[in-house]
């Protein structure tokens, strides 16, 4: 990275720094805005099982988020509190492993992440970071605990497609390992 | 171009600077000039953030937000309009409280005469009176002081004795004026209370009336119910804006954060009132056994449920009411068999004991756990300044207050350290 380079970059950080809390309070990208939620909403597996009506109900639970170009959504380590899903842009899920980054996943619009967060507080096991401009939903844990208390049969389909979700997810990733575990077998076989 | 953005960059920190510090200079100004509203604003958020389980348990049973909210107003305007219908009735207007301050007054200084075993206060009196009489005749004589009516008192209290001469009650209270006149120290009080009125300038027109004190209370107090509404109907809409104010590298730390306090200040307030509730229970079942009137009994076990909010003062604010209705009291049957009607100023000490402890063995402990571990010269200091800022109503909004600021600045550092930004 030249010198130009690093200084426009530590610039625009604080450039950023200046303008959030005003440029949030100005940002005519308020949560308001419950249509085009629904829209995209309708279409995330997390909440496929859910009537019209139901998500409608709860689209007022998401808060709209816009990250800029590099700039982390979270870090590993962190406590997980909420569950993202990308509404414009993309995301890069990167897990450090011995001082190196590897990139698990891209993810863009619908897709989400950090769901496991929505289950417990447990830190989070990778990097999430915006490698364009970004916006997303996120759903805090504890509104969804607190869903499953006024509305329980929303926020029981709720928990219920995660497992499924999740359950799938592990499924996936044990029939990955022992794909790799056969190569490797073969490998050493030949 | 960098040396261009550099500058665009400097211009922008002054203006958003200048920006917060006119913002804030606005908001302080409006909260000076509408102080009277903070109070009412308060309370009506407590009241709505205690309610907060009851709308969720309507929503559960399928009512949107709205009706919900209607449901709760409605039931708490049926609770307060009927409590303070039988309240109003109970509690003495000005006229009463004269006859009561006359009556009271009397009553002491018969009982001090009666335990120093004394004719008149001139007279010799027994040991007791050789021993102490000397160190407790300036305090009886301020007690007489702060009881005594000043002379519009007196007059209205007069006239309206005209008005109704066959009322026996106030042929009583007229006797035990007359008596109070010929106390030694009658003069001596009656001049000061004339030098208290030339101070404040004025003399007492006539009394206010309910209807008065009722119409200067809601017009400050009609902020209240606003204030309830649109928290309850809010729906998370101030929590999502001021979420949106917090720069991404703190949302998920602020989202905890707000939800760890929302939950710690939910659970103290709603324990808060059940320990009062309970208390107020206790003094109300104890008095009525020893023998008061039920009326009397739910407004003095309200006042002693109320002040017991107030660490160490409450229970003396029970205490002290219990103690007053005894003395002026007539009439006291108590309905448990051994108890003598003479007993009631022990059975009082009782009631208050027995409250005192059901509270810090069980009800405290049980409802409100460790959530107040509050160092006592905290709370002792912390009640003081109340008091000087707010009156009683400083005094019963102190804890409270203190204790939430504690858990807002606790639980803010730990999520800090949870998230990294801070060692």
């Amino acid at each position: 990275m030249t010198e130009i380079e690093m200084q426009s970059e530590s610039e625009s950080k604080s450039k950023s720094r200046v303008n959030t809390f005003w440029g949030n309070i100005f940002s005519s990208n308020k949560d308001g805005e419950d249509t085009s939620h629904f829209e995209l909403l309708k279409d995330v597996p997390l909440f496929s099982n859910l009537k019209r009506r139901e998500l409608k109900a709860i689209t007022n639970q998401f808060y709209k988020r816009k990250f800029e170009s590099g700039e982390h959504v979270f870090e590993t380590g962190q406590p997980g509190a909420a569950m993202f899903i990308v509404i414009e842009g993309e995301i890069s899920i990167i897990a450090k492993r011995n001082n190196k980054n590897i990139e698990l996943a891209k993810l863009g619009k619908g897709e989400f992440f950090g769901e496991l967060a929505l289950l417990d507080n447990s830190p989070r096991s990778a990097d999430a970071i915006a490698t364009r401009d970004t916006y997303a939903l996120a759903i805090f844990r504890e509104d969804l605990n607190k869903l499953m208390i006024t509305l329980p049969l929303i926020g029981g389909k709720i928990i219920k497609k995660l497992a499924i979700i999740i359950g799938m997810r592990l499924k996936a990733t044990n029939e990955m390992l022992s794909r790799k575990n056969e190569n490797s077998k073969e490998m050493v076989d030949d | 171009m960098i040396r261009l953005d550099k500058e665009r960059l400097k211009r922008s920190r002054v203006f958003y600077f200048l920006l917060t510090v006119f913002i804030f200079a606005v908001i302080g100004f409006l909260i000076y000039s509408m102080k009277s509203l903070i109070l009412p604003t308060i309370i009506g958020a407590l009241i709505a953030y205690i309610c907060i389980p009851i709308l969720d348990s309507l929503k559960r049973k399928g009512l949107s937000t709205a009706p919900s909210v209607l449901v709760i107003l409605g039931s708490l305007f049926l609770i307060v309009f009927f409590s303070g219908k039988q309240i109003v009735q109970v509690i003495p207007d000005e006229k009463d409280q004269y006859e009561l301050r006359v009556e009271l007054r009397y009553k002491l200084n018969e009982m001090f005469l009666d335990i120093m075993e004394k004719e008149t206060f001139g007279s010799e009196g027994n040991l007791l009176s050789s021993l102490v009489g000397e160190e407790l005749y300036p305090v009886v004589e301020k007690i007489n002081q702060f009881l005594s009516l000043s002379k519009p008192e007196r007059n209205y209290l007069y006239e309206f004795n005209f008005e109704n001469p066959s009322d026996s009650v106030r042929k009583e209270i007229f006797t035990y004026l007359k008596e109070l006149d010929k106390l030694p120290f009658a003069e001596k009080i009656s001049t000061t209370n004339q030098n208290i009125l030339t101070e404040k300038g004025h003399e007492l027109d006539f009394p206010d009336t309910k209807a008065t004190i009722f119409l200067d209370a809601v017009s400050t107090w009609i902020v209240l119910p606003f204030v309830f509404i649109f928290l309850l109907i809010d729906d998370g809409r101030i929590k999502r804006f001021i979420i949106s104010l917090v720069p991404n590298r703190y949302f998920e730390m602020a989202l905890t954060t707000f939800d760890n306090v929302d939950d710690a200040i939910g659970n103290y307030l709603r324990g808060t009132l059940l320990q009062s509730s309970l208390v107020g229970l206790t003094f109300i079942v104890g008095l009525v056994l020893i023998g008061f009137k039920v009326d009397a009994s739910i407004l003095i076990g309200l006042v002693a449920g109320i002040s017991n909010a107030i660490p160490f003062l409450g229970p003396v604010i029970g205490l002290g009411v219990g103690l007053t209705y005894a003395l002026i009291a007539d009439n006291v049957t108590p309905l448990i068999p051994f108890m003598g009607s003479e007993d009631v100023v022990i059975g009082v000490f009782i009631v208050v004991l027995i409250a005192q402890g059901l509270d810090n063995s069980i009800f405290q402990p049980l409802v409100l756990g460790k959530a107040v571990d509050l160092h006592p010269l905290i709370v002792i200091l912390g009640v003081t300044g109340g008091s000087i800022i707010y009156g009683f109503i400083g005094m019963l909004f102190a804890i409270p207050t203190i204790v939430i600021i504690k858990v807002i600045i606790s639980t803010f550092y730990k999520q800090l350290k949870a998230y990294y930004i801070i060692y």
